[in-house]
């Protein structure tokens, strides 16, 4: 009996850590060797199995089953399996993987989201460039990957973030981003969307008389796209890209100094109770401002529509989406594209194979699943078949409004500096509760800036 | 001897799978802690540079840091308190008085601590929402105008978050405090009801120092535990850069990129915790009294 107990755990022991081995050796092999087993036989090959991990946003929502729709048309293509993983918290899904050294091969995850996953990827270095795959066809197809994709979207900093002409990310899905509005509203009390931040100022008093606040926002995270177009249209491609680059000096600029103003006044204008629900928890409650007459402008992006779709409205609402206003009269307005990005892990086990899904991403079958969704990449005639409120929103910049394209350029993470979100963005909070001056977020921004440009990558 | 050999052996195999998993999965991540936090690093590559003590002094020197820390402790004070007092009136009422739906009071008390964090945002999402919200409806009824406190806005965030964590945590410790005061004597509180004791002095005199050995052992588990819920609170509850404790510093480090300041916080909040029950551990210890 007592053997027969020792035999037992000692198997159950064994069988613990041969499941902790199992992992290791699976994880620990760098990259490199374990492609040599697979990728040998050139594909298309019925053995290759890639895994792709997609983050379930808006559009897989409006459209469940999308993305494996495009992975089931990928591996109808190319005979490569796909394990897709979809998740709406992908980043918590796939994190602890990748941490063991499990990397997935294709990721299809923005920058700009609150964990910053695809930010950490970049300024590891441990992104595989993509350069070539532009000169790939795309499978089932007889045309280039570049030719398929609209020009400039594959020379910003989004997409090159070293700025050294080579592209690590694919340009997926990109939406406009503007100011949202009760159309409805306007039309009713005859105002007419301001075209001057000056007759934006004069709205919102007329609008604070009817007890309707000029501005709210859902979360401080909206104000990247509303910073980078803000700055785009105050001082021109020129000014932005000297500010994303952190140059010396730039926000002691007029420029600068009128983004600042605007944003402090904007803050002045915005509705009180928006920093107590701009959280995870309650930012639909901000964007309901709008929907009840609360609140006239909120930034966002084109996913509203769908997002607030079962939500209650006032009488007659219905969406209106226009660029920020011109810095100055007779000046242009701009839109800031928001750009999604699909990238593929320096350590991917199936390099070849990954880099074949990307390009199929741009194929036609994979649009068209796309499409169903509502989600528009960069492709050549896609925006001609956009339908409802859609068709509205991407016409923005065929309306006069520049197209405000990239980000702020990465840099080396240094204990003690925050983030782009945490310096530049999240003390509007504080701007409109009062809780810090105006002075010291502008000093703060200074500060940090520096700090960043001492750091930056490429 | 033989037996006895054969019996430690025995009992030896028997501790070994929980000593081991133990080792391997609490032991092994701590001590890793420790060791990622001498490093800079990012999280998800493999590459590594040693950098000594560097993180802890930007930690130092790091206000943002200060200023969670110094939220982290505001709420385990506060939460701790609060809790603690009502959970052992709420018990000692229970227990001693009697009470029409004993169970019913003692069952609706114990229901928020079975719910998820997240379920809590979401019921204390309507309670402070400003228009319209429960808490700012019924200040405006008993005021007669509209009253819009902003719950969820500074300077009354931290005030929401501490509300929210105490109607978490009050049923259970109160359940905890009724299992032991029911295990005092009935004949105690009739010997010193005859002697001429109150209600009070029986609380003080009696309840109080024989459920003393309870309270200890739960103050150092609620002290451990709130430096994670009052986490888990604000993450779920408010917006980021609001209220932020010491481990969301954490998180926001590894978001950042970097991981071994991250672990490096991670350590001193650790040690911090660690050195916070020992203190709660002396500062109430007391010569046990025995029934």
């Amino acid at each position: 009996m007592k053997k027969f107990f020792s035999l037992l755990l000692a198997l159950a022991l064994a069988l613990s850590l041969a499941a902790c081995g199992g992992k290791d050796s699976e994880t620990t092999p760098p990259p490199t060797e374990s492609n040599g087993g697979q990728t040998q036989t050139p594909p298309p090959a019925g053995d290759v199995t890639i895994t792709v991990a997609a983050l379930a946003s808006g559009y897989e929502e409006a459209y469940p089953g999308m993305w494996q729709e495009v992975c089931d048309a990928f591996t109808e293509a190319t005979g490569v399996k796909v394990n897709l993983i979809c998740d709406k918290n992908l980043e918590d899904v796939i994190g602890p993987s990748m941490q063991g050294g499990d990397f997935p091969d294709v990721i299809h995850l923005a920058t700009g989201r609150e964990k910053g996953l695809t930010e950490q990827f970049i300024k590891d270095r441990n992104i595989a460039e993509l350069t070539d795959v532009l000169n790939m066809t795309v499978p089932g197809e007889s045309v280039k990957v570049s030719d398929k994709i609209v020009g400039g979207f594959t020379e910003t900093s989004v997409t090159n973030p070293y700025g050294d002409g080579l592209t690590y990310l694919a340009p997926m899905f990109y939406s406009p981003c503007g100011l949202f509005y009760n159309a409805g509203l306007f039309e009713e009390k005859g105002w007419s969307v301001p075209a001057t931040w000056d007759e934006m100022w004069e709205l919102g008093d007329k609008a604070q008389a009817e007890g309707i606040y000029l501005f709210t926002y859902p979360t401080t995270g909206y104000f990247d796209a509303f910073l980078y177009a803000l700055m785009y249209s105050v001082g021109g491609a020129d000014f932005f890209n000297k500010a994303t680059t952190y140059a010396e000096g730039i926000w002691d600029t007029p420029e600068a100094q009128q983004c600042f103003d605007i944003i402090a006044r904007l803050a002045s204008y915005t509705n009180p109770v928006t920093p107590a629900q701009a959280n995870d928890q309650d930012f639909t409650q901000n964007q309901q401002l709008v929907l009840e007459n609360k609140a006239l402008f909120m930034p966002n992006g084109t996913w509203i529509v769908g997002e607030m779709a079962e939500a209650p409205r006032a009488e007659g609402f219905k969406w209106g989406m226009t660029a920020l206003p011109a810095a100055k009269a007779g000046g242009n307005g701009a839109s800031y594209c928001w750009l999604e990005q699909a990238w593929i892990p320096a350590a991917a086990p199936n390099l070849d194979a990954a880099k074949q899904f990307v390009a199929f991403l741009y194929s036609d079958a994979a649009c068209a699943i796309f499409a169903k969704g509502g989600a528009v990449q960069p492709v050549p005639g896609l925006t001609d078949n956009l339908e409802g409120d859609n068709k509205l929103f991407y016409s923005i910049y065929d309306n006069g409004a520049d197209a405000a394209m990239g980000s702020f350029a990465a840099y080396n993470a240094v204990a003690g500096l925050g983030t782009v979100r945490e310096v530049f963005l999240d003390p509007v909070n504080g701007l409109v509760n009062g809780s810090i001056t105006v002075e010291q977020w502008i000093s703060d921004v200074k500060a940090a800036s520096d700090q960043m440009r001492a750091n930056i990558m490429g | 001897m033989r037996s006895s050999k054969s019996r430690g052996r025995f009992l030896a195999l028997c501790v070994a799978p929980a000593a081991i998993l133990y080792f391997v999965f609490m032991i092994l991540p701590t001590l890793n802690v420790f060791r990622m936090s001498l490093f800079e690093r990012g999280a998800y590559s493999p590459a590594e540079t040693f950098a000594g003590m560097a993180n802890f002094r930007a930690l130092a020197n790091d206000t943002k840091f200060i200023t969670d820390m110094q939220n982290t402790i505001l709420l385990i004070v506060t939460v701790t308190i609060i809790t603690f007092f009502f959970a052992i009136v709420f018990a000692a009422i229970l227990t001693r008085e009697k009470i029409r739906g004993q169970n019913f009071f003692r069952i609706v008390f114990y229901i928020p601590n079975i719910l998820s964090v997240v379920v809590i945002a979401g019921i204390f999402s309507a309670i402070y929402k400003p228009e319209n919200g429960m808490l700012n409806s019924i200040l405006s009824f008993f005021k007669g105008e509209t009253v819009m406190v902003l719950w969820k806005d500074q300077p009354m965030v931290i005030v929401s978050v501490i509300i929210a964590m105490v109607w978490q945590a009050i049923g259970y410790y109160m359940v905890m405090y009724m299992a032991s005061m029911s295990a005092v004597p009935q004949s105690l509180y009739e010997s010193a009801g005859l002697d001429g004791a109150g209600r009070l002095t029986q609380f003080f005199q009696l309840t109080l120092p024989l459920i003393w050995t309870n309270i200890r052992t739960t103050l150092t588990f609620f002290i451990i535990s709130t430096i994670n819920m009052a986490f888990l609170f604000v993450k779920a509850m408010v917006a980021k850069g609001m209220a932020d404790v010491g481990l969301s510093f954490m998180y926001a480090q590894k978001d950042a990129g970097l991981y071994g300041y991250s672990m490096a916080a991670g350590v001193v909040i650790f040690l911090f915790s660690f050195l916070l029950s020992a203190l709660v551990n002396w500062v109430t210890k007391r010569e046990v009294l025995e029934m």
